[in-house]
């Protein structure tokens, strides 16, 4: 259901460096380009931060990357997949099509088609997608918007269904069971 | 229900864990026997979670039926289910953990008012509950008037400062579309513990036994709840056996 991972953790690298676009460069400067000869280089293979890289500034591209890496500023993957791994810790606001959190981020997440905080992650900050996913222990802080942005008529609203209803003080049902309104409550 | 069941993960105050035992099935009542698990060295207690049948709950989703796309304020922690559970129905939900704010709001304040040494009178005019309830909605549910169709109250105002609660449905209000439906809980006496809810289905809660933010503050009285939301124009109770008051207010 997941997509896994291709970038797998590298050698060590620590890099400081201003904007980076990962369909120009996988995260690493010319002057590491000795260690990409471990970066996966095929088509399908993801670009990847390694754990000991440390990135200040702006990220951004068009092509799926995975962090596992520390990274403060602002990541922006657009049409792409951004996959925040066990062992990353991102300080930055997150733009993605898909985002999928396994370490720890410090940010705003905004996926325009999904969220997907696993199990091991810890986020603080506030979440909005299209549909989100929470598995099984992970932490979260922050508001959560999710769904479809509302588009429908503007006469189609909830005041329709009270065109009848009765004045509040009227209301002859306060605090008076309803009929079959007894609630199955905890003994 | 099934695929409801498999998505039975919470997040928000605690872990997600807390919420990830599986649904009672339709069983009316259920009590979680499995152990709570947590990531962290801050592992909560273990909750028990049950299910009860929901009226309100019923009556809620009956007004919001052939609404279409809506949009739906939760002011409890994001839970899976819930969302879920309303996104399916082409809600775009916001989930706003309330109470877990206004807990981080009033540590920030304490330790603002232990580091400041020289203590004016004027600061203590800034400590008042009333000024300190404007600060909180200054700072927090700041949504676009009328954005939202129906909202999540749960039992909240019975956790927070009166003179909170009454601020704070004022801003809700203004928040919500004419027509707009609250489901709000009310207790009929203080509860012991904490609780927090998700919607199970549709005619059910989950209840889930949490880590106590803060004790009830108020029981609130049927008068006092109708003041309390004097702008609304329908108001309507379902009383439990648990004696917990769920209430459908419609703007």
């Amino acid at each position: 259901m997941w997509r896994k991972e291709d970038g797998r953790p590298q050698n060590p690298n620590e890099i400081s460096t201003g904007p980076v676009n990962s369909t120009t460069s996988p995260a690493l400067g010319p002057a590491n380009s000795k260690q990409l000869s471990s970066v996966p280089t095929s088509s399908n293979s993801v670009a990847s931060l390694s754990p000991g890289i440390r990135i200040k500034g702006e990220i951004t591209g068009s092509e799926d990357l995975f962090i596992d890496g520390n990274v403060e500023g602002k990541v922006t993957f657009h049409n792409a997949v951004l996959t925040v791994g066990p062992n990353a810790s991102v300080k930055a606001d997150i733009n993605a099509r898909e985002i999928v959190v396994r370490g720890r981020v410090e940010g705003r997440l905004d996926g325009t088609e999904r969220v997907q905080i696993g199990s091991t992650a810890k986020v603080n900050g506030d979440i909005r997608s299209q549909r989100i996913a929470i598995e099984d222990g992970a932490e979260y802080r922050g508001k959560v918007e999710a769904g479809k942005a509302p588009s429908r008529p503007a006469d189609n609203s909830p005041a329709k269904k009270f065109d009848n209803a009765k004045p509040m003080d009227a209301d002859a049902n306060l605090e008076k069971p309803a009929p079959g309104a007894a609630v199955a409550g905890a003994d | 229900m099934g695929f409801l069941n498999k998505l039975g993960i919470g997040i928000g105050a605690q872990t997600a864990r807390e919420g990830a035992r599986p649904l009672a099935g339709e069983q009316s009542v259920h009590k979680g026997n499995g152990s709570v698990v947590a990531v962290g060295t801050n592992r909560p207690p273990e909750s028990q979670e049950t299910t009860r049948g929901s009226n309100g709950l019923k009556e809620f989703l009956w007004n919001l039926d052939g609404l279409g796309r809506g949009t739906l304020l939760d002011l409890g922690p994001a839970w899976q289910t819930t969302l879920t559970f309303f996104i399916e129905r082409g809600f775009r939900v916001t989930s706003d953990d309330i109470l877990r704010d206004w807990s981080q709001f009033l540590a920030e304040e304490d330790a603002k008012a232990k580091a400041k040494e020289n203590v004016t009178a004027e600061d203590y005019a800034e400590r008042t509950p009333e000024t300190r309830a404007k600060r909180f909605l200054e700072e927090n549910l700041q949504y676009p008037a009328a954005s939202f169709d129906a909202l999540l109250l749960w039992d909240v105002i019975d956790y927070l400062e009166p003179s909170l609660a009454k601020l704070m449905i004022g801003q809700l209000t203004d928040l919500l579309r004419p027509g707009g439906v609250v489901f709000a809980m009310f207790h009929s006496k203080k509860p012991a513990g904490f609780q927090r809810y998700r919607v199970a289905d549709t005619t059910t809660l989950q209840v889930l036994s949490a880590k106590t933010i803060f004790p009830a503050q108020k029981v609130y009285q049927n008068r006092e709840i109708q003041d309390l939301f004097g702008r609304f124009r329908t108001m309507k109770s379902f009383v439990g056996r648990d004696q917990l008051r769920e209430t459908l207010f419609i703007k």
